[in-house]
C-alpha cells in the first residue's frame, strides 16, 4: 500500500478518528420561501400531511378515540380556520406563525368556556397545532452513516445535532472556522474536526483519517492503522467527584463549575453532581426550524428535561440566538439582525418561547438569559413581554414563574457599560462573540484563531473592569476562554468566580482551578 | 355543442336555490363535539353553503365550520334556522332537518355517552 497523504489542515477539535469519508451535497437553499403564495400552499400541504397522519391513528382505535380524532380532522378542515388563517398569511405573516396565532385564539376561546365539555376539547386542539407544526418544519436534513468521516465546504449545526456521533466519526471541512458553531458543537461532543483543508478528492466510502490534534487529514489510510475511535465521552474519571461543581480554590475561594449544553440527550452521559448545573444551554440548537419556534410544547418538553436532570441545580436557558450566521431555517427576512435585536423585531418568536420558559419555571431552578443584549432598554423591552406573557398565563390559570432574567455580555459596548444595566438579574461573559466584536474579525475567517490569541490581553482587560462594573450581581463567564485551562488563572485574578464549560473540558478546568490560589497565583507545592 | 351547454346550463338553474328551515334540538347534549362533527360532515357534503342561527339570533354562522357550530351554544330545546344558498340547497336542508330530528344518529353510535 502507497505511503498516507497527509494534507495540512487546521485542527478545530481535538482527538483521532478515522472512517470511510462520507461527501457532503451543499447545502439545500431556505425549504420555505417567504411569499404568501407558497405560504398558503405550505400550509395547505401541512394540514392535508396531519390529517392522513390522523386516519392512520384512527384505524384500530377504539370508539372514543376515533370520535376524537374524528374531531380533529373536522377542525383541521374547519373553512374558518383556513380563511383565518389566509388572511394573516395575505397580511404578511408568516404561515407558521399564522397557524399558531389562529390555533391559539381558538384555544383560549375554548379555555375561557362555560361548559366542561368544551374546555376539554383545548387539549385536542394544542395535538392539532403542533401535529400541523411539525409537518411545517419541512424536510430534514439528510443523515449520513454512523461511524463515517463527513467531508464538504461547511456543515450546518442542525446536521451535526441530528448525527449519531455515539460510534465515532470526525469531520474535515475544506473551509470553515475553529470558532464557528459546529466546531463548538463537535468540541463539546468530543468530535475530532480540522478545518481549511482545502478542496481535496477522495470517493465516499474512501477510508480517511482526521487529526484535530496535529490537523492533518489522512488519505488512504490503511484500516489496520487506524486508531481506536475516540471515547465518546471523557466524563467516566470525573464521575466520581460528586462536589457539585462546588470547588474551592487553593487557597479556599469558592468557585462554581457549571457545563455548556447544546441539546438535551448531551446531558445524559453526565451526573449532575458532578456539576454546579447548566451555566448556558444554547435554545438555538433545539429550535433548529421556524416550525420548531413556534412549537410552545416542544420547546417545554426540552426545558422541562434539563430541570429534571439538574434536580434543583442552576439551570441557565439561553434565549434563541439566531440571525447572522445562525439562521432560522424558514425565517429568510432581516437575517442580519441578530439575538435579542430580532427577538424585539419578531416579538412572536419571542413570546412562544416566553411561554414555554415561564412554565417550565414551575418544575426547577431555571434562569432566562438573553443573548447580543447591547443596550439596557433590551433588557427592559424583552422584561416587559414576560410581563404580558405572564399576566395572559395567569388569565388562563396555566402554572408559571418568572425566573431572574440575566444577560449574555459579548458585545462590547455592553461588557464597558455593565453598571448600567440594572434589570439585568445576572451576567455571564460569551467570550467568542465578545472577543470577534473586539478585534473586528469575522469569526469565518480562517485567521480568527490567530487574533483571538493576540488579543487576550485586551480581552482580560475589558473582563477585569467589567467584572468590577457588575458589581455585587452573579456574573459567570460561558464562552470559549472559560474551557481552556492556560487561561484559567487569568480568569481567577480577573475576579471570575463562575466557569461554565463544555462537558469534556470539566476535568480540565476541576483540576486547574483546585491548583490555584484565587488570585491565579499558583498553589505553593504545584 | 351548443345544445348540450344550454342543456347543462337548465340544469344547473334547476338545482341552484334558496331554501331555509327552523327545527328544534332534541338531543340531550345539544351540539357537543360527536354530534357537531356529525353534523358539519354532512354540511360538507353539499357544494351550496349553508349557515345557521340559534334561538332568532341575526348572526348566521357557517353550517360546515365545528369551531362555529360548536361555539354556538346549542342545547336541547334550541331553536335552529338553517338557511342553503346554491346547488342542491333543498337537498341539503331535507338531509341536516333530518339529522336533528334523528338526534343526530346518537342512539345508534355510541348509545347515552356524551
Amino acid at each position: 500500500m502507497a505511503a498516507p497523504l497527509r494534507l495540512k489542515a487546521t485542527g478545530a477539535s481535538p482527538g483521532v478518528a478515522s472512517g470511510p469519508a462520507y461527501i457532503a451535497e451543499p447545502p439545500a437553499v431556505a425549504a420555505m420561501s417567504p411569499s404568501a403564495v407558497s405560504g398558503h400552499a405550505a400550509l395547505a400541504a401541512a394540514i392535508e400531511t396531519a390529517i392522513d397522519e390522523l386516519q392512520n391513528l384512527a384505524t384500530g382505535s377504539d370508539a372514543e378515540s376515533g370520535d376524537i380524532i374524528d374531531f380533529q380532522i373536522e377542525v383541521l378542515r374547519d373553512p374558518t380556520i383556513a380563511e383565518m388563517a389566509g388572511a394573516r398569511i395575505d397580511a404578511g405573516e408568516n404561515a407558521v406563525f399564522a397557524w399558531v396565532a389562529t390555533l391559539d385564539g381558538y384555544v383560549r376561546e375554548l379555555e375561557s368556556a362555560e361548559e366542561e365539555q368544551l374546555r376539554a376539547r383545548a387539549v385536542d386542539i394544542l395535538d392539532i397545532k403542533n401535529r400541523v407544526l411539525a409537518a411545517l418544519t419541512g424536510t430534514p436534513v439528510e443523515d449520513f452513516p454512523v461511524g463515517s468521516i463527513y467531508v464538504g465546504k461547511d456543515m450546518e449545526p442542525s446536521r451535526f445535532l441530528a448525527h449519531d456521533w455515539s460510534a465515532g466519526g470526525g469531520i474535515a471541512l475544506y473551509a470553515g472556522s475553529a470558532a464557528g458553531h459546529v466546531a463548538l458543537l463537535a468540541r463539546s461532543r468530543s468530535v475530532p474536526m480540522v478545518i481549511g483543508v482545502g478542496r481535496f478528492t477522495t470517493k465516499r466510502g474512501q477510508h480517511i483519517g482526521v487529526d484535530g490534534d496535529s490537523g492533518v487529514v489522512i488519505l488512504q489510510a490503511g484500516k489496520k492503522n487506524a486508531p481506536p475511535p475516540q471515547a465518546a465521552h471523557q466524563m467516566t474519571n470525573a464521575a466520581a467527584i460528586t462536589d457539585n461543581g462546588n470547588l474551592r480554590t487553593a487557597d479556599g475561594s469558592q468557585v462554581l463549575l457549571s457545563i455548556n449544553v447544546n441539546a438535551p440527550d448531551e446531558v445524559d452521559a453526565i451526573p449532575a453532581a458532578t456539576t454546579a448545573g447548566i451555566g448556558l444551554m444554547r435554545s438555538e440548537f433545539v429550535v433548529t426550524s421556524l416550525g420548531d419556534a413556534a412549537n410552545e410544547e416542544k420547546q417545554f418538553s426540552v426545558y422541562r428535561r434539563l430541570l429534571d436532570w439538574a434536580d434543583g441545580r442552576s439551570v441557565t436557558i439561553r434565549m434563541l440566538d439566531i440571525g447572522g450566521d445562525k439562521p432560522l431555517s424558514g425565517l429568510t427576512e432581516i437575517s442580519s439582525l441578530r439575538g435579542i435585536r430580532l427577538l424585539l423585531v419578531r416579538p412572536e418568536i419571542a413570546r412562544v418561547q416566553a411561554r414555554a420558559l415561564l412554565r417550565a419555571a414551575v418544575f426547577g431552578n431555571l434562569r432566562i438569559m438573553l443573548p447580543m443584549v447591547t443596550f439596557p432598554s433590551e433588557v427592559d423591552g424583552m422584561r416587559q413581554i414576560y410581563r404580558e406573557e405572564s399576566s395572559e398565563l395567569a388569565r388562563r390559570g396555566v402554572p408559571h414563574r418568572v425566573p431572574p432574567i440575566g444577560m449574555m455580555v459579548e458585545v462590547p459596548a455592553a461588557a464597558l457599560m455593565l453598571d448600567q444595566f440594572e434589570s439585568a438579574d445576572f451576567f455571564s461573559f460569551g467570550t467568542n462573540d465578545l472577543a470577534q466584536y473586539l478585534v473586528a474579525s469575522p469569526r469565518e475567517d480562517a485567521d480568527f484563531a490567530l487574533s483571538q490569541a493576540r488579543a487576550v490581553p485586551a480581552m482580560l482587560r475589558l473582563l477585569r473592569q467589567a467584572v468590577k462594573l457588575a458589581g455585587s450581581k452573579p456574573l459567570s463567564i460561558c464562552g470559549d476562554m472559560a474551557g481552556d485551562p492556560s487561561l484559567t488563572a487569568d480568569l481567577l485574578a480577573a475576579g471570575i468566580r463562575h466557569f461554565s464549560v463544555a462537558p469534556a473540558r470539566l476535568p480540565a478546568i476541576r483540576s486547574a482551578i483546585v491548583g490555584l490560589n484565587a488570585d491565579g497565583t499558583k498553589a505553593a507545592g504545584e | 355543442m351548443n345544445g348540450g351547454l344550454r342543456i347543462g346550463n337548465r340544469e344547473a338553474e334547476h338545482v341552484h336555490a334558496s331554501c331555509q328551515t327552523e327545527v328544534e334540538v332534541k338531543h340531550g347534549v345539544g351540539l357537543h363535539a360527536r354530534p357537531s362533527v356529525t353534523f358539519t360532515r354532512l354540511a360538507k357534503s353539499f357544494p351550496c353553503s349553508i349557515e345557521v342561527a340559534v334561538n332568532g339570533s341575526d348572526v348566521w354562522l357557517n353550517g360546515k365550520s365545528i369551531i362555529k357550530i360548536m361555539g354556538a351554544r346549542i342545547r336541547k330545546g334550541s331553536i335552529l334556522k338553517i338557511r342553503a344558498d346554491g346547488i342542491l340547497a333543498e337537498e341539503a336542508i331535507r338531509a341536516l332537518k333530518d339529522l336533528i330530528e334523528r338526534n343526530f344518529d346518537e342512539e345508534k353510535k355510541h348509545g347515552r355517552t356524551a
